[in-house]
């Protein structure tokens, strides 16, 4: 067995670009959503257009905040709408200062920060994605079709309607579901969308815009791709907190570690 | 258990702690600076190529909205309205051999092109106009810019609640662009004043803070630096990108 071995899982370039992803994403979420506050709706469309509003934060009246999606209004005062201005009182403003950099309102920082962490971003994925690819170890990462049998039953083992995981390699069925979604889908399109927004992008390739259905839905597009990436930091956040954390924190610092019961070090 | 708690609370901690050290940050010169350098990145690599989609006459929002500020209130610009910018002289010089100043009936009789296209507003939205004018390049060829001149600077017949002058530049590869636009009119009317009258910049490929109104001088220079705050516009000066093609 191969229990309570340490093996040198993570090399270094795949460390350090995952920290600085880490930062870059926390920046590009709070800055984007300093962005988003400069025109806080979201159009299914083109051109702007109320009709085709999927979702508005928007402040009635002094006092309150409301949130429309899809047609349909919540209150949200203090939340969302009608939030903390970052000047140390309230007013119409769509995300709280809390969340976005810089706190207070200013449309012109929030766009710097974004565009320079989404350079830092792709940097990170493109030296991840090339140092893997020299290295081999991408192939450990990638689902492939014959992992597609093993999904329920990894699932199966997490919800513990199963004594033992599949057996599997170096990252478990579910893990490379996980990663090569992200990795290959969400996170290239997350940065499509954004590109898409661009009128000098736009200029250049319009068929990119024209196939997110217009500038306003690629902006949709991209908020969307925000939500999935959060969601996945949550889910990843919460593996990592209940699968060993010291082990799992420790081999994301150091490169090593500590092999567990179920894991394989195979393909 | 006890682990889980506390990782919980680090983690609500550092999330927590993004806004307030990102203003700090901000606030710190040298990092603001070092954000600033993806400007000049996403001007190599994006840059002004290609054409701005143009669109058919159903795509036009007949009630444009108006971008930046409404009309400017100061008392020379209400007489040029009010005469019906009879008055009005679009002053071409700096770096040129030959300075300028066309009448409005010069230009509306200049060769007219028209473009239907997107403003794509710096805040998120955006709207379609069809606008009508003269080219940029034309007016630059008959002013024929010197050997010395690299950028285009547009001063604007607008002054903000704080007395600072409306103005905008691109440079010349910019301006000599097709799309690059002195507009005359917006969905087949003369343009009124909220949307730039008697002549505004459009240029589709950029953000829409860079299609200045009321365009009352157009001045070609060797640099910016000692026009405004310095930065090659009125938005730039309070921060925004001075290339805005994104």
């Amino acid at each position: 067995m191969q229990i309570g071995r340490k093996i040198y899982r993570y090399a270094l370039m795949t460390r350090v670009s995952h920290w600085f992803w880490v930062l870059a994403f926390a920046a590009l979420v709070s800055s984007g959503l300093q962005i988003f506050n400069a025109a806080p709706y979201l159009d299914a469309s083109d051109k702007s257009n109320p009709a085709r509003r999927v979702l508005s934060l928007d402040s009635p009246s002094d006092g309150v905040g409301t949130t429309t999606i899809f047609g349909h209004t919540f209150t949200t005062t203090g939340w969302l709408g009608y939030t903390d201005d970052g000047m140390g009182g309230r007013g119409a403003r769509g995300f709280p200062a809390w969340i976005t950099i810089p706190a207070y309102q200013d449309l012109a920082d929030g766009r710097r920060w974004h565009l320079f962490f989404a350079w830092v971003a792709a940097a990170c994925w493109l030296a991840w994605l090339i140092s893997s690819a020299i290295k081999g170890n991408l192939a450990d990462m990638v689902l492939r079709p014959s992992d597609l049998p093993k999904l329920w039953p990894m699932q199966a083992y997490y919800l513990k309607l199963r004594p033992e995981p599949p057996p599997h390699g170096t990252y478990n069925p579910l893990q490379k579901a996980a990663y090569t979604t992200i990795g290959f889908v969400i996170a290239p399109l997350v940065v499509l969308t954004g590109l898409a927004l661009s009128p000098g992008i736009d200029a250049i390739a319009s068929p990119l815009t024209w196939v997110l259905g217009g500038r306003q839905f690629a902006r949709l597009w991209h908020f969307v791709g925000m939500i999935l990436l959060i969601g996945f930091f949550v889910v990843h956040t919460f593996q990592v907190a209940t699968q060993g954390v010291v082990n799992q924190m420790r081999s994301m610092i150091t490169g090593w570690f500590r092999l567990g019961e179920h894991d394989g070090v195979g393909p | 258990m006890k682990r889980r708690l506390f990782l919980a609370s680090s983690l609500s901690s550092a999330l927590a702690a993004c806004s307030p050290l990102g203003t700090k940050l901000n606030e710190t010169p040298g990092f603001h600076n070092l954000l600033g350098t993806a400007q000049g990145l996403n001007h190599l690599v994006i840059g002004t190529r290609g054409s701005a989609r143009e669109y058919s006459d159903a795509d036009v929002d007949r009630d444009f909205r108006v971008n930046g500020l409404a009309t400017p209130s100061d008392s020379s610009y209400k007489e040029l309205v009010q005469t019906g910018f009879s008055g009005y002289r679009l002053i071409v010089d700096g770096a040129v051999e030959r300075p300028m100043q066309f009448p409005l009936a010069q230009l509306q009789v200049m060769q007219r092109v028209t473009q239907t296209t997107r403003h794509d507003c710096v805040e998120g939205w955006s709207a379609i106009g069809k606008w009508s004018g003269v080219r940029l390049s034309d007016v630059l060829d008959v002013v024929k810019p010197a050997a010395t001149a690299r950028y285009v600077v547009f001063h604007c017949l607008d002054k903000d609640d704080q007395g600072t002058q409306y103005y905008e530049s691109l440079d010349l590869h910019q301006a000599r662009h097709p799309q690059a636009l002195l507009a005359l009119t917006l969905n087949d009317k003369p343009l009124d004043a909220d949307h730039g009258a008697p002549v505004r910049l459009r240029v589709p490929t950029q953000l829409g803070y860079k299609s200045a109104k009321w365009v009352g001088r157009i001045e070609l220079v060797d640099s910016f630096a000692k026009i405004g705050g310095g930065a090659g516009g009125y938005w730039e000066d309070q921060g925004y990108e001075w290339y805005a093609g994104i």
